[in-house]
């Protein structure tokens, strides 16, 4: 725990001092997807290394985001199936893969989508996250107040070249499942 | 001749479809994903696997039964510190309970697919009864034979199981996605 707060605390120090600036708590902060293989059952995996920054501000409805995942990181709890799926994300040649959105949609003071770019194996294609939770509360631990919640995105992976993966009849369609949580700075 | 090929075609079939199969479970493709909501706020999510096992299916006379296994301490949430604190005594208390099972002979059928398993799930010693409702089924064939499999849901209270940390802050209710494949003997 100690451990956790020390790099909560580091991420908070270097954010940026912009208006409404918040640090991307990576304990309460992944980027999982789920994949149906030969339509039979579904593979869900998720990407353990990522940073990021976040600025919003509920009352002017603006708001800009980014990760960054270490796309070395993928796991699925699968070794064979991290290989193959690492192999369609060209991790060697691509280590990193980022979303970045400045565009942002509100439903009163909750963040309802975030409307941005994601770039995969060196593609960048738009992409709109939904979010299916929004909320805001003081968490005890950090005496802060916390933004988060949970987003969704669907995508062809096709759209970014990501071809391949026959031999584990890898669907076309990927979801997308984030979670994200913040801390006010 | 036609109509003698025909019943004999339909008499194979038919024999076929009557006969009970098991199916033993692939670890590379049953893994038990489990979903949490934090302060109300945004989903935490972990997984148990590989997950060990058999089913038997009879889906002419829509009876069926399973018997699945994992260990707790493979709990993973891709953070060390966290799976560690699941493992403790007042969580998961793997050291005393290293094995989760589900246990069912109450399988419902929609047609020959697969809707619904009820049955029993034993948790950190304790036995409740879980339903598992299927989300897809299915069955396809590749080199090992027969493969038969799907996506499943359920829920169940964690303090059903001896598991109040966190409460109410980290919600009751657990939501279990799990993916399964089992092999034709």
């Amino acid at each position: 725990m100690v451990k956790l707060l020390r790099s909560a605390v580091l991420v908070l120090a270097c954010g940026t001092a912009a208006a409404a600036p918040y640090a991307i708590d990576p304990t309460h902060t992944f980027v999982g997807f789920d994949a149906l293989l030969f339509d039979l059952s579904t593979a869900r995996g998720r990407f353990d290394r990522k940073e990021g920054s976040l600025d919003f501000d509920a009352a002017a409805h603006s708001g800009r985001v980014e990760i960054v995942i270490d796309t070395t990181s993928l796991n699925t709890g699968v070794a064979a199936l991290d290989r193959q799926l690492q192999a369609l994300l060209a991790t060697g040649q691509h280590p990193s893969a980022r979303f970045v959105a400045e565009r942002f949609t509100f439903d009163g003071n909750k963040v309802a989508a975030v409307d941005g770019q994601l770039t995969l194996r060196g593609r960048t294609q738009p992409l709109v996250l939904k979010a299916t939770r929004f909320d805001c509360y003081f968490n005890p631990l950090f005496r802060r107040q916390v933004c988060g919640g949970d987003f969704e995105a669907t995508l062809l992976r096709s759209e970014w070249g990501l071809d391949g993966g026959a031999e584990i009849g890898l669907a076309d369609r990927l979801r997308l499942l984030v979670q994200v949580e913040a801390i006010r700075q | 001749m036609k109509s003698g090929l025909t019943l004999a075609l339909l008499f194979a079939a038919a024999a076929a479809r009557a006969e009970p199969a098991s199916y033993v479970l692939d670890p590379e493709r049953c893994v038990v994903h489990w979903e949490v909501v934090h302060f109300g706020t945004s989903t935490v999510r972990g997984r148990f696997g590989p997950v060990n096992g058999e089913v038997m299916l009879d889906r002419s006379g829509g009876r069926g039964s399973v018997s699945l296994r994992f260990a707790t301490n493979t709990i993973d949430t891709g953070l060390r510190p966290f799976n560690a604190r699941l493992r403790e005594p007042d969580m998961l208390a793997s050291t005393e309970f290293p094995e989760a099972y589900f246990v069912a002979t109450r399988f419902r059928f929609d047609g020959d697919k697969l809707a619904e398993v009820r049955g029993e799930f034993t948790l950190r010693g304790v036995s409740q009864p879980l339903s598992l409702l299927a989300k897809r089924f299915g069955c396809r064939r590749d080199a090992r034979g027969e493969v038969c499999g799907g996506d499943f849901e359920a829920h169940f209270e964690r303090s059903d199981f001896g598991m109040t940390f966190g409460l109410p802050w980290i919600a009751n209710r657990v939501h279990l996605v799990v993916q399964v494949e089992g092999v034709k003997r």
